[in-house]
């Protein structure tokens, strides 16, 4: 028997939106599925799409980028500067095959605890519903074999 | 008389093999590339290249290969050796340049240590050249004194009919001959004259080059850098050269496990020989451009008696400048002396 | 007189009053229908230029070899209009200073080559031509058949061609845009982008160098013409072109004023895919 399949979710937040309205979450008791993986950043322009990347190949199904809503980035700027790294990025994956299901961006607010946990909920379930990203992984074991030549 | 094999039989010929348990290589056209390539039939195989773009060697040291997996655990490191494959093989349909240049790299992968990954691939591998018919502007083999017809690498050689029916066939080592016996009833006798060689012309005088890259002060002469002035740094002369085989050990993986692979590395590359310290001993293109010819043309023949070069002229064809072997040889040939 | 005679002696006029300390232009290659790039230091050696419909290389590359302009010295290049395209690009990113580079344009259409006016780069007003400029219908063609495909297929047939991908980074030295000093697969600490040429790696490679040049493009076709194993790379740069013209209405390299695409922003950029 194998396992059933649980979803891994990699977010990537900013600490001062996102990150804060994940912990309003926690302390406001909301449950949500515990299937993300939170990865805290100093800004949402901090977020490299390299980080993206490697996340698809160490095994996540799919990744989050989220971070304060427009107008309301600590450092002024930085989520309108991601922002257009993403509309570039996302065109990108999806041209060369990733699925742009698996990549999604968020604006979440220190307020929005409600808001994270049933995004959390329904990212997780329409992972779920995608099964697992075996793209990246299928290459990850061919670099671990030896060719048989 | 002599032996042929028609055309007709390779069908035939390719079963044979691998009912004798050898998996069966020759040129291929996949993906708007030409490389060599596992077939399982004639009409897979691509005959009216007049070289692949891709080297026989990608698959004796192939680009990246694991050599050790391990883990980092807390008492202890394990680690486990990939070892190098022995499938049996046939190289089908090889240029004599593309053989020469394993026969050449042969001393290097086994002068001090043997390499493993290296000869259990060449020890397993039936080389089956096939004599050019045409050449192309790019080809060079005579002047590095090879030719079209050379049998150097070779295990078996197939020289083209001149009606295009099939191959007169000579196995010219003892695995040539060991593999021609598992297919004696598709050999038959004839006397059918063979196609012409084409004539390559000798490009550079390689006795007056070598003499000029032996004497010390033109190391640091002018010319290495009005030559390589173009030179934008790509690796795709090594990479695509059958006698190149520069290469660097890399570790892949986290702090925990990981494997290290060994990548094929090319001396135009900035960071080739770059040093810890930051200092570079050869900073500027032309020292590497430098380090590739005297490489291949005067320290690999005083380590080994036989240049690093096979004349396939694939530096030239593919560089995006226009650079290549010929060119500066020709220009060192040319020197005023 | 035809424009090779001219451009011959404009270049042999410029070196020999001064004005600029070298010419890179075209010279005969090794065949008859190859061009190679001809550096011309004295009025002799710019006797060599060559130059016809076959000069189609983008020698804008060579204007960002370390060291060539930091003596503040000019340096006259041969440049179609994707070329003058690259040096605004260049400009704009503070590569190179507007003043140091003598342009001796020209354009090919078919087998026509015509000579541009101007010698500074302010001379030259790409903006509509290269807005209005349509890729060639190959190239159409085969992005749209990508896009008509889904996501597993068009994985697929990027895995096809990546894993041809030998990292010789020929795609990436000559092109102009690619100035950087240390690559990021050349940096190791940390190490996003592994060394080996297996697909997995291929991939990264090819992801990040396309990312990297999304919005800077100047569509030259160096890349593609120069990859040895025929990576289709038009097809990329082709899109993240279009992304960015589609999405924040920008052109890479019509002025030399413009600001970097994903290095400026506006409030009302869209984002409809954003929860």
């Amino acid at each position: 028997m194998s396992e059933p399949f649980e979803p891994k979710i990699v977010a990537f937040v900013c600490t001062y939106c996102t990150y804060a309205g994940a912990d309003l979450a926690g302390t406001s008791r909301l449950k949500y599925a515990p299937n993300v993986r939170i990865v805290r950043l100093p800004c949402t322009g901090r977020i490299s799409p390299m980080f993206i990347l490697k996340a698809l190949q160490k095994g996540a199904d799919t990744v989050l980028v989220s971070g304060c809503h427009p107008g309301d980035c600590h450092f002024t700027a930085g989520n309108y500067h991601a922002r257009r790294r993403w509309t570039v990025f996302r065109a990108l994956l999806a041209f060369t095959g990733i699925p742009e299901e698996r990549i999604r961006f968020s604006w979440v607010s220190a307020a929005e605890g409600a808001k994270f946990a049933e995004m959390i909920n329904e990212i997780t379930e329409q992972t779920r519903k995608l099964g697992p990203f075996t793209q990246y992984q299928e290459l990850q074991k061919v670099i671990e074999t030896q060719s048989t030549y | 008389m002599t032996r042929i094999l028609l055309r007709n039989k390779l069908d035939d010929c390719i079963a044979a093999w691998q009912k004798a348990g050898f998996s069966v290589f020759a040129p291929v056209r996949q993906h708007e590339m030409s490389s060599f390539g596992e077939v399982q039939k004639a009409s897979d195989m691509a005959f009216d290249l007049v070289l692949p773009e891709r080297t026989i060697k990608d698959h004796f040291f192939p680009q990246t290969e694991p050599l050790i997996k391990y883990k980092i655990g807390k008492q202890q490191i394990d680690s486990e050796t990939m070892t190098p494959p022995d499938r049996k093989r046939v190289f089908f349909g090889v240029r004599p340049c593309d053989a020469s240049g394993l026969a050449i790299d042969d001393p290097l992968f086994g002068w001090d240590y043997k390499d493993d990954y290296w000869f259990r691939r060449r020890d397993n591998s039936v080389i089956v050249t096939i004599v050019c018919t045409e050449a192309d502007d790019f080809c060079m083999c005579t002047s590095v004194k090879l030719s079209p017809e050379s049998d150097k690498g070779a295990d078996v050689m197939l020289r083209p009919l001149a009606n295009g029916a099939g191959w007169q066939v000579e196995a010219v080592s003892e695995r040539g001959t060991a593999l021609l016996e598992t297919i004696p009833s598709l050999l038959q006798e004839n006397s059918e004259p063979t196609a012409p060689v084409p004539q390559v012309a000798e490009k550079f005088d390689l006795e007056k080059v070598m003499e000029w890259l032996a004497s010390k002060e033109n190391f640091e002469s002018q010319f290495w850098k009005d030559i390589s002035l173009r030179c934008v740094g790509c690796g795709s002369c090594t990479f695509l050269c059958p006698t190149c085989h520069c290469f660097d050990i890399q570790d892949e993986g986290d702090t925990y496990a990981g494997i290290r692979r060994k990548n094929w590395d090319s001396c135009s590359f900035s960071l080739f020989t770059m040093h810890t310290s930051g200092h570079n001993p050869r900073n500027t293109q032309s020292t590497r451009w430098r380090q590739r010819i005297m490489h291949k043309f005067n320290y690999y023949r005083g380590k080994f008696g036989v240049n690093s070069c096979s004349g396939c002229g694939r530096c030239t064809r593919q560089c995006p400048v226009d650079m290549g072997i010929t060119e500066t040889l020709q220009a060192i040939s040319n020197l005023p002396r | 007189m035809g424009i090779q005679e001219q451009y011959r002696s404009e270049a042999a006029a410029l070196l020999s009053s001064g004005e600029v300390k070298l010419v890179i232009g075209f010279g005969e290659g090794s065949t008859a229908d190859r061009r190679r790039p001809l550096f011309a230091r004295t009025p002799e050696e710019a006797q060599k230029f060559v130059l016809d419909a076959a000069c189609i290389a983008n020698l804008s590359t060579y204007l960002v070899t370390e060291g060539l302009l930091s003596d503040g010295k000019k340096v006259a290049v041969f440049l179609k209009p994707d070329g003058i395209r690259s040096v605004n690009i260049l400009i704009s990113e503070a590569q190179l200073k507007p003043d140091q580079v003598v342009i001796l344009g020209y354009a090919i259409d078919k087998a026509e080559i015509t000579a541009l006016e101007g010698r500074n780069i302010s001379d030259f007003s790409l903006g509509e031509e290269i807005r209005s400029h349509t890729p060639p219908p190959h190239i159409l063609q085969e992005a749209e058949r990508i896009e008509e495909m889904n996501p597993a297929e068009r994985f697929e047939f990027w895995k096809a061609h990546f894993s041809k991908c030998i990292k010789c980074y020929a795609c990436r030295q000559v092109c102009p845009m690619c100035y950087c000093r240390r690559c990021i697969v050349d940096v190791n600490q940390p190490q996003w982008v592994s060394t080996s040429s297996h697909t997995l790696g291929n991939f990264e490679w090819n992801i990040v160098r396309a990312f990297h040049l999304a919005g800077r493009c100047a569509a030259c076709g160096a890349c593609d013409r120069a990859c040895p194993v025929n990576i289709p790379l038009r097809l990329v740069n082709y899109r993240m072109g279009k992304e960015v013209i589609d999405a924040f209405d920008y052109c890479a390299g019509e002025n030399s004023s413009q600001k970097p695409v994903l290095a400026s922003f506006k409030q009302d950029d869209p984002e409809t895919f954003i929860l």
